[in-house]
């Protein structure tokens, strides 16, 4: 491959290729590097649309596979290079090119940070909610790539909410910008929105338009304890039937209430099962009004304790510890692999309960958090150590409460994508002829199937994982 | 022990969120995830501890060009100890024999610290092995401990009693910061005691690798301080703090007898605002009609209140504004000695600092590192750089 470093290094200059293997580590993999990981042959770290182009030009010519990166923060596997070539770095494409006010819009490149461009839309009293817990280190590129969402979807949807328009690179390095600053559009087939979610499979995604709202004035933290997981989840749907709408509805066992205690002085009690981080923002008055409504509908349901977090410093500590549960669970289990089933709201509570009988009948720790309001629970295997066994056993395990999500009305993701760890069950939620016409889109995109290859659907007789 | 083998098991708990990518200095200069913490941690695991590829010359550069700073560890939400895993990598590849140089140059010259000018030496000897820097700090004509020594009982009833871990900082460059530590302490009623005999914290040392030279200095402070009937132990400087707090236990094996004593250090040590904060001013300051800036050090990780410190205690001064920086937290690139010898990632690091200084108006920087002071200081003309300490001596009219 040496010819490839030298052509992409005359294509970009030297610095803007790596392809040591201390510096190809990096790229191998993303936030389930457990899993199967590949070195690149090569990365570019373009600045601009016309370097993407370039690259994209040369390597449709050469039919070199081209993977899409952007933080590697990716909970499916997308950015893994399965099948070598180029990695695409694309955080260098960072400027936020436009915030308009006036038309409450803005436009960014597709490796912006979504914290940065959040800090810098809310300092105008703006605001962009989808909130993918990794918000300090991911991308909007990737966030549009995997229709990313947050504990904020409840209330305000996720990212494909949000996207008015893009500029994308097509494989063979041509550009088209779909959509645009218009917050609506009614012309022929939406391909802003088929970009949304795909993965980097159909192109590189250089920029985005997104539509913003106003930053609400004011917001409250409840937290409230609940002596079993199922009255948990009994309280989340009596508080979406009861038509309140949190701003975010967070799900949390005893486990992980245990480990971001060492975030709270005075720590949280730990003789309840089931946890619930709500938040509500809007007016003043809005926001005292549903506090005070979901509080009696706690009360009502014989919840533990129902906490009302006046001092906003320490509501944002609950929050933080909120955003950083996932990486905390890893520190006392040798490993955590996190699924992404979303069922509608009332079924919470069978899902719930049929977590805990899987978990029991497979011998295996299944963890629960997750973004209850909006029907998005995260059942996590639990491994205190990764044997052969226990493997074997978390994959029945995972295998059961996917078929038992979809039993129920769900789908196997919310928001983290299908990348190649889930693309085993892919046929289960969406059937042959589904998965048939996606590919036939994908050659239309894709012709020579260079475009982050393996990923979403599973290729004959391939096993990623 | 700060031994790279007892790491193999926690650097397995880095579980690739990429969150230390958000607060990495030098990712922030490359925009290449081959420089984070993350990938450093990778090339430790492959590369060093199970040897699945071999070490080059460009994964120690990648090594190397880590500052040390701690933000990645403290951003780490898997608590993986990322600045001694990578001190612990220093310490065996210099027993393999590379940078010996540096060693000499930071390490075992700041343990001879009755020898006046022993950074200035450095300096020189910096400058003529190659290592140099046109950024040099101005040693001060007289050092601190020539000034201060012994115990400065305030005027009224003795409230509290500390001892005062001078660091080279303070004592070469800074003398005026240990002069209003010194001063404020004793107007807020507590006795100061200054012990002879105080060498480097350890910290440069320790920073290029050189374990003996560190753990020495933690020897000669640790016996010096442990014995003292005191409160607590004070430092002007978030870097020593750090040393005695966190990496002086970690500089000796588990089951040395000086661990007691290093427990009882560890036990009492503050950095001076934090202290001053946490007990409360004895005497309200005075007006001061002065907006200042807060560059928060990256060695605060060791106490959870020592960056608020400063904007609570001069909160307290009456007409004193605070204008924060957008981000106060930012890596100025000094990093210790790391400046001199990286001067081209250094440079890169201030330049992004410095935009967000130059775009924030103010009277004053306020910082608690002596080489944030300096490295900030070398390029900001338009304002002072100076300790927060000296801010409220000035509101005492000290
Ligand atoms: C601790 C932790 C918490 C998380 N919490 C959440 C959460 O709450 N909600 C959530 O939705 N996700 C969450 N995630 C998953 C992840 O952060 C999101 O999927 C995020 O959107 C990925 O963004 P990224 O920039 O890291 O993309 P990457 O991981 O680099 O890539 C993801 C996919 O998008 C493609 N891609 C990336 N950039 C582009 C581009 N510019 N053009 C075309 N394709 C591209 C890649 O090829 C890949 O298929 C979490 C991850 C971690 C580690
Ligand atoms: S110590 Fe600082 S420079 Fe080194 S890896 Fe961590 S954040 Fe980066
Ligand atoms: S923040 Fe910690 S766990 Fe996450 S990638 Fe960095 S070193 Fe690994």
């Amino acid at each position: 491959m040496q010819g490839l470093v030298k052509d992409l290094a005359t294509l970009l200059g030297p610095t803007q290729i790596l392809s040591q293997p201390e510096e190809m580590l990096a790229y191998a993999n993303d936030a389930t590097h457990y899993f199967k990981s590949r070195i690149p042959d090569a990365v570019v770290l373009p600045h601009t649309t016309e370097e993407v182009a370039k690259v994209m030009k040369y390597a449709f010519e050469k039919e070199i596979p081209v993977t899409p990166r952007g933080a590697g923060s990716g909970l499916a596997g997308g950015c893994t290079p399965v099948h070598g070539g180029i990695v695409m770095d694309l955080k260098r494409l960072n400027q936020i090119v436009e915030i308009d006010g006036s038309n409450m819009t803005a436009r960014v490149e597709g490796g912006v940070v979504l914290k940065k461009f959040q800090d810098t839309v809310e300092k105008r009293k703006l605001f962009y909610p989808p909130d993918p817990q990794s918000g300090c280190v991911c991308t909007i590129g990737g966030n549009v790539a995997t229709r990313a969402g947050g504990p904020r979807g409840v209330k305000y949807g996720t990212t494909g909410n949000y996207v008015t328009g893009l500029e994308v690179v097509l494989p063979d390095g041509s550009i088209i910008t779909p959509g645009g600053k218009f917050v609506k559009q009614s012309v022929g087939y939406d391909i802003t929105h088929l970009m949304t979610g795909s993965e980097g499979t159909l192109g590189v995604i250089t920029g985005v338009n997104l539509r913003l709202l106003p930053l609400p004035e004011a917001d409250r933290t409840v937290i409230v304890v609940c002596e079993t997981l199922e009255q948990a989840a009994e309280i989340v749907a009596e508080i979406i039937a009861r038509g309140a709408v949190p701003a975010m509805l967070e799900f949390l066992i005893k486990l992980a209430i245990t480990i971001m205690n060492q975030y709270f002085f005075p720590p949280l009690p730990t003789d309840g099962e089931g946890y619930l981080f709500m938040f509500f923002d809007g007016t003043e008055a809005q926001v005292e009004y549903e506090a005070k409504l979901v509080s009696e509908i706690c009360h009502d349901m014989k919840a533990k304790e129902v906490r009302l977090i006046e001092d906003p410093r320490a509501a944002a500590t609950y929050w933080t510890a909120r955003a950083n549960v996932y990486p905390l669970i890893q520190t006392i289990f040798e490993r955590a692999n996190s699924e992404d089933i979303t069922v509608p709201r009332n079924k919470l509570p069978d899902l719930v309960r049929a977590v805990q009988e899987i978990a029991a009948a497979e011998e295996v720790m299944i963890g629960l958090a997750g973004h209850a309001g909006d029907g998005n629970m995260h059942p996590s295997i639990l491994f205190p150590q990764v044997t052969p066994e226990a493997l074997e056993k978390s994959e029945i395990a995972i295998d059961k409460l996917i078929r038992t999500g979809l039993d129920m009305g769900g789908t196997i993701s919310g928001e983290h994508g299908i990348g190649i760890h889930k693309s085993k069950y892919l046929a289960w939620e969406l059937g042959d002829i589904q998965i048939e016409l996606m590919k036939r889109i994908k050659q239309a995109f894709d012709p020579k199937g260079i475009m982050n290859p393996g990923k979403i659907w599973m290729e004959d007789g391939d096993k990623h994982a | 022990m700060l031994r790279l083998e007892d790491y193999e098991k926690i650097i397995e708990k880095c579980s690739h969120c990429s969150y230390c990518q958000s607060t990495c200095p030098s990712y922030l200069v490359e925009q290449s995830e081959s420089s984070v913490a993350k990938n450093r941690l990778l090339i430790i695991k492959e590369m060093l501890m199970h040897e699945n590829l071999p070490f080059t010359p460009r994964a120690q550069e990648i090594l190397d060009d880590c500052l040390l700073c701690t933000n990645c560890t403290q951003t780490c939400s898997s608590k993986v100890p990322i600045d001694d895993i990578i001190i612990a990598t220093r310490i065996k590849i210099g027993q393999k024999g590379v940078g010996g140089i540096k060693q000499f140059v930071m390490g075992k010259m700041l343990t001879q610290r009755g020898l006046t000018g022993a950074l200035g030496k450095a300096g020189s000897v910096a400058q003529k092995i190659g290592i140099a820097t046109k950024e040099i700090p101005q040693l001060a004509s007289k050092s601190f401990d020539k000034m201060y020594s012994g115990t400065y009982t305030p005027a009224g009833t003795v409230k509290k009693r500390v001892a005062y871990f001078v660091g080279c900082g303070t004592n070469f460059i800074f003398p005026d910061t240990g002069e209003a530590v010194v001063k404020v302490l004793n107007h807020n009623g507590i006795e100061v005691i200054i012990p002879k005999g105080q060498v480097c914290c350890g910290i440069p040392a320790l920073a290029e690798g050189d374990l003996e030279g560190a753990r020495s200095m933690v020897e000669t402070n640790i016996k010096l301080f442990a014995g003292l009937d005191v409160d607590a132990i004070i430092t002007d400087c978030t870097s020593c703090g750090m040393m005695f707090k966190e990496k002086a236990a970690k500089c000796l094996s588990n089951d040395d007898p000086l661990q007691e004593k290093i427990a009882t250090v560890t036990a009492k040590i503050w950095e001076v605002t934090d202290y001053l904060q946490n007990q409360g001013l004895e005497v309200p300051p005075g007006r001061l009609d002065i907006t200042w800036s807060y560059h928060v050090p990256c060695h605060r990780g060791w106490s959870p209140t020592v960056k608020d410190a400063p904007r609570q205690l001069l909160g307290q001064i009456p007409d004193a504004e605070l204008r924060e920086f957008d981000i106060p937290e930012q890596c100025c690139g000094g990093a210790g000695t790391y400046f001199m010898e990286h001067r081209e990632v250094a440079e890169k690091v201030r330049a992004l600092r410095l935009q967000d200084i130059n775009n924030t108006v103010s009277d004053v920087i306020l910082t608690q590192c002596p080489v944030c002071r300096f490295y900030i200081g070398f390029q900001v003309m338009d304002r002072e750089v100076t300790h927060p300490i000296k801010i409220l001596a000035q509101a005492y009219g000290l």
